[in-house]
């Protein structure tokens, strides 16, 4: 099929394992005066779980076709990169982010790239994710981040803990021959004084 | 968009306030209009209720 002619829904990232695994995690971890941001939130389906259990959600996506499911879904949707236009602060912040080891020769050129496409070692997008989360997030502010064993969940683990923060491993699920964990990022707490 | 999203919204290149401009509100929702960022000179558009947050160079 000639790109021109694919239809909004093959430009989104439909919801599968990794959706599920992130919006139970953070239905788990909600809490009711939460202002809560989705960081590329794709179909919409984590976010829209969350909208009558939080006190305001909000979703982002690069994707035009994304931010107007979300919107379809009655989530306020902005279309930015990550959190640029975004000031914050926020309880919650739920990422599930591109993340597959993408070569440049593999790539394609459309928006559902934007959804997979993680760079040459995955973690690419959650390399500026995790350097500037701290701008939007509240000091007690938790990220629930979707991390594959396909990106490298040690080395994402140490990403954060390299910048100050506290990671715990709050769910997982073996998909095929994947492991998708959902990690728990705080800031430590021990630190945030001075 | 409603008007309630606008402080928590910033200029995604210099993180300053951005002025609301409303062309079309509907029911509580700005439908279309912009978001001027008065430090660098750029203005966002909103379309379809939606506000577009890409620096002017990103813009499709």
């Amino acid at each position: 099929m000639p790109l021109f002619s694919r239809s909004p829904e093959d430009q989104v990232y439909q919801p599968a394992e990794d959706t599920f695994l992130l919006r139970d995690a953070a239905l788990a971890e909600v809490r009711s005066d939460d202002r809560v941001l989705e960081v590329g939130c794709g179909s919409g389906t984590v976010i829209a779980a969350l909208r009558e259990r939080a006190a305001a959600v909000v979703a982002t996506d690069i994707n035009p076709h994304a931010v107007r499911a979300g919107r379809e879904q009655g989530v306020e949707t902005v279309r930015t990169d990550l959190f640029a236009g975004l000031r914050g602060p926020f309880d919650l912040v739920l990422f599930n982010p591109p993340y597959l080891p993408t070569l440049p020769e593999e790539r394609i050129d459309d928006w559902l790239e934007y959804a997979l496409d993680g760079g040459p070692t995955g973690r690419a997008t959650i390399e500026r994710f995790a350097e500037e989360v701290g701008r939007v997030l509240a000091p007690f502010g938790r990220v629930l981040l979707l991390v594959s064993s396909l990106t490298g969940v040690d080395e994402v683990r140490k990403l954060f803990a390299d910048l100050g923060y506290i990671v715990i491993l709050v769910a997982e699920e073996r998909v095929e021959d994947e492991d998708l964990v959902v990690l728990r990022i705080g800031r430590d707490l021990c630190r945030l004084t001075g | 968009m409603k008007r309630s999203l606008l402080p928590i919204l910033c200029c995604p290149v210099c993180k300053g306030d951005l002025e609301l401009r409303v062309a079309e509100e509907k029911d509580d929702e700005i439908i279309e209009g912009a978001l001027f960022c008065g430090a660098c000179e750029v203005e966002y558009p909103i379309r379809e209720g939606i506000p577009n947050l890409l620096p002017p160079t990103d813009q499709d």
